[in-house]
């Protein structure tokens, strides 16, 4: 992989550059929801209908939320595939407080609490003992799976507080329209894109996945940069988890199954980079709204799974083809 | 006299039971949020719902959740934005769909629940678990009597996550004990109701206790698997018991037909749940009253005892609806998921 | 991908050791496994519970041999588990069909090798991330195999030389068991004695280097999925054997148990680093420990918990082990 030449360096022509292609290449992946939005508003029936688009907004907030944290980890040049399992782990403690204390901000802060030493576990483990982040995040997936499994005894914990507050989370609309989940992450989003191009802290996240030995010699203490990332991916998929809770009313440990592959899935075609360094928030939320919408049309076109299946499959695989070959040109020009 | 008063109270039923059919409005379409759609039992549920809806003129659309709670939300989300008259769904988990009934309450879109029961649910439709394993335990213990000794030690390859895979094991334990009092379960394994994982555990379990001789399983491929881990282990069926639960598809057929220990099948008749949670929806859907659990008649199947049920051309199996639908379900379970709490 | 280790001829000599720093840990985990679970639960060392471990190992052996190769070559394949019921169903129909094992065989090869040359064809000629490339794979097949049949191919002949390929014996040993090996002592020799592998560890270790210098990666690269694709051809055969039917439901998980292994092996994911007896060893590792569970009558759901924590475990200590050597 050419780091050097795709990095948001301090270079000032080379990022205006970067931020050139960018650009394009978020306008291309909008062309292509555009596409997939105007192809089901024909073919599906009731596609169009506010109720529906706003409901797969709200579907959505899910991969959005985690898919923030997802991105920054894979631009900062690591990789997460635990936040599936830490979605279902999560609601443990949201769930056992609420139903303890009856307490929406003692139980969220239950949740944060323990995604946050989830982050800090993967982080340092990646960051400071040095062992590869797929491996510590495949064996925290095993971990925090098996043990949710083991805790609850694989039976579900109702929310048995029903607390208003966090059924608003998952009925909840402003002004009876657009659901509270889809404000939360698109709020979230606002929040992480405007720090990832905008504040210092962005920069070095970029330039340490691009190129780490670049990013030592400008003085960035890459280990802790790389660090803070996973915490931020703990903290969101913390965030992601809360919201799935509300939505099926417990805490239950299969939910966020295959999760992580959705958000990859995501996040890659969204055109952020496995290899670090390259990437956009914007381009990432514009891959899971295509993902989503395509999957609500085939889902209103009623084709059954295994076609949904093969379908997404193959518009992955040609998306981020497609993406690879354009960008190719791109640096070959 | 007393002959008269039964044939004028049975026609009299007749009447009222035909008479509302007649005059019941019918829902224009049904959605079905099934739980994973790909496995034989849910597809044939999907076959007897099609073909009542079809008599009954009812547009009838499917959607799958593929195991996924998140997803079942979404599904029925999207056919309520459809504005479908009435909702199927087969909870993924039983605590996980509170919001989704929540949401179509809200909707005013009743829902009949398949499989398993919801806390604040209007109705469901589905079989007497326990019961379904009791039955065939019983007739496992039977056998045992006369073909293995008297003995009885079990090989559970069961499935932890439901309460209803839960239910039957008990069942199929207490009814054994009815006719083998010192019958017991060796092993109580998690299969994961799916033939390869089954086939996994159930060879480290022979492995530790070959004394095992009965092999029960959840459904079919969790006795399936069981009985391949036998096999794979070079072990004659002669004093093996091997029973099935589901009747899901064809894997069941071609066991007893091919496998001699295989005596046993306690058949569910997916189709025939399909069937009755069409009916149920169209009730709800003109408010009438329904029970909280329409029981779905279940059958132990004793060695060519399917083919009163089913027809099968080696590709494909076909319910004998006369058959089934003469079969009596009880009105209410001897145990359910409430009194495993 | 600064940190890879470029395979010099010296340190190819030390690995040439039978056991290599990552391997001494691992097989010191393995035979601490196996003496406490045997002093707890004697069964442990029965022969019949020594063979089903073997029978267990042999699947994801045969697998993992082709998928060491691929992630030496610093490439993945995440479809192997959806494939390896693919396989089952296919190989499974043709046999019933034409009543021929050989034909159902070569059916399931040309299947899984046709999968793994498209997945090759990706990520090579299309440059995409074979992370994301199979994964795409892995959705298509799952959805594919539900196309191909929606019920499980029953077994129609009943060949014995089908039933033989799972459950069969030579001696006292199983041939699945026979299977793995031959496979296994293949690759072993491949990667270590010849040409091939000495280049398809340079291709991981250095893509650009190697490609500069006249080789073709790419060829190598699509080599390693063909052959990682034919492993899953096998075994989807031999675990449609041992099921005696295709079940579109079966391989769930299967791509991460077999990857775990690799990786717990000591084969490094960026490329470039990792050997096939490490491979061998977290295969063991990863199925004792599962079978230890089971017959320790402990709670199944520890079979998660258990090789999470040793995966992270024995990469810690490899790069403590590391780094002491270094000092």
């Amino acid at each position: 992989m050419s780091h050097t030449s795709m990095t948001a360096a301090p270079d000032k022509a080379e990022s205006s550059f970067f931020a050139r292609l960018l650009k394009r290449q978020e306008m291309a992946l909008f062309l292509c929801l555009v596409l997939v939005i105007a192809f089901f508003s024909f073919t599906a029936e009731n596609f169009l209908s506010v109720r529906n688009m706003t409901n797969v907004f709200g579907q959505a907030s899910l991969a959005l939320t985690a898919g923030i944290g997802c991105a920054i980890v894979f631009i900062s040049g690591e990789v997460d595939i635990s936040i599936g399992a830490l979605l279902a782990t999560i609601a443990l403690p949201l769930i056992l407080i609420m139903n303890g204390t009856e307490s929406l901000v003692l139980g969220i802060g239950g949740a944060l609490l323990f995604g946050l030493i989830i982050g800090i576990v993967n982080g340092y483990l990646t960051a400071y003992a040095g062992i590869n982040s797929l491996i510590v995040t495949l064996g925290m997936m095993f971990i925090l799976r098996g043990g949710v499994y083991l805790y609850t005894g694989q039976r579900a914990i109702p929310d048995d507080a029903a607390l208003d507050s966090f059924i608003a989370l998952s009925d909840g609309r402003l002004f009876g329209v657009i659901p509270y989940s889809a404000i939360i992450a698109f709020g979230l989003l606002l929040i992480f894109a405007y720090m990832m191009q905008h504040r210092p802290f962005g920069r070095q996240i970029y330039a340490v996945g691009g190129n780490p030995e670049v990013a030592r010699l400008a003085g960035y203490d890459v280990r802790r940069v790389k660090f803070t990332c996973f915490i931020i991916s703990s903290l969101l998929a913390t965030v992601a988890g809360i919201i799935l809770a509300a939505r099926v009313g417990s805490a239950q440990h299969t939910a966020g199954l295959n999760f992580e592959f959705q958000v990859v899935a995501a996040t890659v075609l969204g055109g952020v980079s496995l290899a670090g360094g390259i990437g956009s928030l914007t381009g990432m939320a514009l891959g899971v709204l295509i993902l989503q919408f395509l999957s609500n049309g085939l889902r209103g076109l009623g084709l059954p799974t295994e076609w949904q299946l093969v379908i997404t499959g193959i518009i992955i695989i040609a998306a981020v083809a497609f993406d690879e070959a354009k960008r190719r040109r791109a640096i070959g020009g | 006299m007393k002959q008269l008063k039964s044939v004028l109270f049975a026609s009299a039923a007749l009447t009222l039971a035909a008479l509302p059919a007649q005059a019941q409005n019918m829902p224009k379409r049904i959605g079905y949020v099934t739980n994973y759609a790909t496995h034989e039992w849910y597809q044939n549920v999907i076959k007897g719902m099609q073909a009542r809806a079809k008599e009954l003129g009812i547009q009838f659309e499917v959607q799958d959740a593929n195991l996924d709670i998140a997803k079942q939300v979404a599904a029925a989300e999207d056919f309520m934005a459809k504005g479908v008259d009435v909702l199927i769904v087969t909870p993924v988990n039983e605590e996980g769909v509170v919001p989704l009934l929540r949401q179509a309450k809200s909707n005013d879109t009743p829902v009949v629940l398949e499989g398993n029961p919801v806390k604040g649910m209007t109705t469901m439709v589905a079989i007497c678990d326990y019961d379904t394993g009791y039955f065939s335990g019983v007739e496992a213990g039977k056998y045992a009597k006369e073909k293995l000794g008297g003995t009885a030690k079990v090989m559970n390859v069961g499935l932890p996550l439901l309460s209803a895979t839960v239910l039957r094991s008990q069942g199929f334990m207490d009814g054994l004990k009815t006719i083998v009092p010192e019958a017991v379960m060796v092993h109580d394994l998690d299969g994961g109701g799916n033939p390869d994982r089954a086939l996994e555990v159930s060879a480290a379990a022979l492995a530790k206790n070959a004394d095992i001789n009965i092999i029960y399983g959840i459904n079919d491929s969790s006795s399936l698997g069981g009985l391949q881990a036998w096999k794979a282990a070079g072990k004659s069926q002669d004093a093996l018991l091997t029973v099935g639960t589901g009747g899901e598809g064809l894997a069941f057929i071609n066991a007893m037909e091919k496998e001699p220990s295989y005596r046993i099948e306690a058949a569910m008749f997916p189709e025939k749940e399909g069937y009755t949670a069409i009916d149920a929806a169209v009730k709800l859907f003109n408010g009438e009253e329904v029970p909280e659990h329409i029981v779905s008649p279940t059958a132990p199947m004793i060695g060519e005892d399917w083919k009163k049920f089913y027809d099968y051309d080696a590709s494909t199996r076909s319910i004998k609806w006369d058959a089934v639908n003469a079969l009596k379900a009880p009105e209410k379970c001897m145990k359910t998921a409430a009194d495993l709490k | 991908m600064s940190e890879i280790v470029h395979p010099s001829p010296a340190r190819r000599l030390a690995g040439g050791r039978l056991l290599g720093s990552s391997q001494l840990v691992l097989a010191v985990i393995l035979a601490a496994l196996c003496i406490a679970i045997s002093l707890a639960a004697p069964q442990f060392y029965s022969e019949a519970n020594v063979i089903a471990i073997l029978r267990q190992c042999a699947l994801v052996l045969i697998v993992a041999s082709g998928m060491t190769m691929l992630i030496i070559t610093a490439e993945v394949d995440l479809s192997v588990g959806a494939s390896l019921a693919f396989v089952g169903c296919i190989g499974m129909a043709v046999l019933n069909a034409t009543h021929s094992l050989t034909l159902g065989i070569l059916a399931s090869l040309a299947f899984a090798g046709g999968v793994g040359l498209v997945n090759g064809l990706v990520v090579t000629r299309l440059k995409v991330n074979s992370l994301i490339g199979t994964i795409g794979m892995m959705m298509m097949l799952q959805g594919g195999v539900y196309l191909f049949t929606r019920e499980a191919v029953q077994n129609h002949h009943q060949l014995s030389s089908f039933t033989g390929l799972g459950a069969g014996y030579v001696g006292p040993i199983p041939m699945p068991v026979i299977f793995a090996a031959a496979i296994f002592i293949i690759a072993y020799v491949t990667l270590r004695f010849t040409t091939l592998g000495r280049y398809l560890y340079a291709v991981g270790a250095n893509e650009k280097a190697v490609r500069l210098s006249g080789l073709r990666s790419e060829r190598l690269k699509l080599l390693a999925f063909v052959v990682t694709g034919l492993c899953v051809g096998i075994a989807g055969m031999i675990l449609a054997s041992l099921m005696n039917a295709g079940q579109p439901t079966a391989g769930r998980g299967f791509e991460l148990t077999v990857i775990a292994a690799v990786i717990l092996g000591g084969t490094s994911l960026l490329g470039g680093r990792g050997s096939l007896f490490g491979t061998l060893l977290g295969v063991l590792v990863l199925k004792v420990i599962d079978n230890g569970i089971i017959i320790l009558g402990w709670n199944q759901d520890l079979q998660m918990v258990v090789p999470g924590v040793v995966i992270i475990l024995a990469s810690y200590l490899d790069i403590v082990r590391n780094k002491a050597n270094v000092r």
